[in-house]
């Protein structure tokens, strides 16, 4: 690494991976929520005050089958439960900044940059968190750009949007491998999969995915507590390989 | 899919402010929470399985749960191979633009041109 590098261009170099990424995924979700009815101000209005992935495709695709208002914030809300896990566990390395930068920082806080902050913290010792900061605001600037073209793009061509849907499902694939870290995370997944469909029928309702993913991780949970307490060479707690060698750098600071 | 909403711009403005509050607040009070305090042990072990369950449970509904939430029996046999390469390029390469821009390429290829 060069010593000279000013901060905001090292900070940019470590968003980049995460900012072109972006790209494809921002313009499919500006294209869905052009067809949802937004306009280019709504696209952007939209992408920084919520800024995630997830949450957007899903009012996209909620409004165009019509869904009340009260539904679509109902489920946001399920739906965004999840930060108040990846901001716990962000939180240490954030003791003693003030209110303020709380604040600005759990704003622009989001699954991706979540997963570039936690690395750095963990494996960088001079990381500090207004970097972090600089990182949302980066990936946040790359994100709405990438919408408001998606949009564009949308008002100007047909586009067959189950086909764009499916950027979401792939983000989610990608999102759920880079978590599993052993072999009970195959297991728990499973779980989750099989809860999912029998919710969701039994009761008609996104809720279904709230109950099954409870279930799966307090399942998840306890297995794991009682094979480390009573079973700790179980072929279950295993490692996954990972052919690329990231996680290794990730579990040895640990 | 087409452009049916019933709502104006002003609804889709009110809706934006609403998501984005409701969005906020996980965000903001558990960190806000927890870094004065400390985190208890087991929140944080169960907190490991939280995301990847619920990942798992929006991929699942999306390929086999339809709208009307009936298991779909036809028609996403396209999607399903596709989730599985998407997850395969995803456990080589760690890349989320390629997952993504494969999984798209993949359903275009299935849904458009093979109609499966």
């Amino acid at each position: 690494m060069k010593k000279n590098e000013p901060n905001w261009l090292m900070v940019l170099r470590t968003v980049m991976p995460l900012g072109l990424s972006y790209i494809p995924i921002g313009l499919a979700c500006g294209v869905l929520l052009h067809a949802a009815g937004f306009n280019h101000l709504l696209t952007a209005l939209i992408s920084v005050m919520v800024f995630s992935g997830g949450a957007q495709f899903l009012i996209a695709s909620m409004l165009t089958i019509n869904a009340p208002m009260t539904t679509i914030i109902l489920m946001m809300f399920f739906l965004e439960l999840r930060y108040a896990l990846l901001g716990s566990s962000l939180s240490r390395y954030l003791k003693g900044q003030p209110l303020p930068f709380i604040f600005a920082f759990a704003f622009s806080m989001n699954d991706e940059n979540y997963a570039v902050n936690y690395l750095k913290f963990a494996t960088d010792k001079h990381w500090k968190p207004t970097q972090a900061l600089l990182v949302e605001h980066y990936s946040l600037l790359f994100w709405t750009v990438s919408n408001i073209v998606g949009s564009l793009i949308g008002s100007a061509l047909t586009i067959n949007l189950s086909v764009v849907d499916f950027a979401l499902t792939a983000l989610f694939i990608y999102m759920a491998i880079m978590q599993t870290k052993s072999r009970l995370t195959i297991l728990v997944c499973a779980l989750s999969g099989v809860l999912t469909i029998f919710f969701l029928v039994l009761m008609k309702s996104t809720l279904g995915l709230v109950v099954s993913t409870l279930i799966a991780s307090l399942t998840g949970y306890f297995i794991e507590r009682q094979l480390l307490a009573r079973k700790p060479e179980s072929h279950l707690l295993y490692k996954i390989h990972d052919p690329t060698g990231q996680s290794a750098m990730e579990e040895s600071d640990k | 899919m087409q452009s049916v909403s019933s709502m104006n711009s002003m609804d889709h403005f009110w809706l934006i402010i609403f998501c984005a509050i409701v969005a906020f607040i996980p965000r903001f009070f558990p960190l806000l929470f927890f870094t004065k305090r400390q985190i208890p042990e087991w929140f944080n072990e169960w907190m490991r399985f939280v995301p990847v369950s619920l990942f798992t449970a929006l991929v699942v509904k999306s390929v086999f749960v339809d709208s009307k939430y009936n298991i779909m029996t036809s028609g996403n046999l396209g999607m399903i191979i596709s989730s599985i390469l998407v997850g395969v390029i995803a456990y080589r390469t760690r890349s989320m633009t390629l997952s993504v821009v494969v999984g798209l390429v993949s359903v275009m290829i299935f849904v458009l041109v093979l109609h499966i």
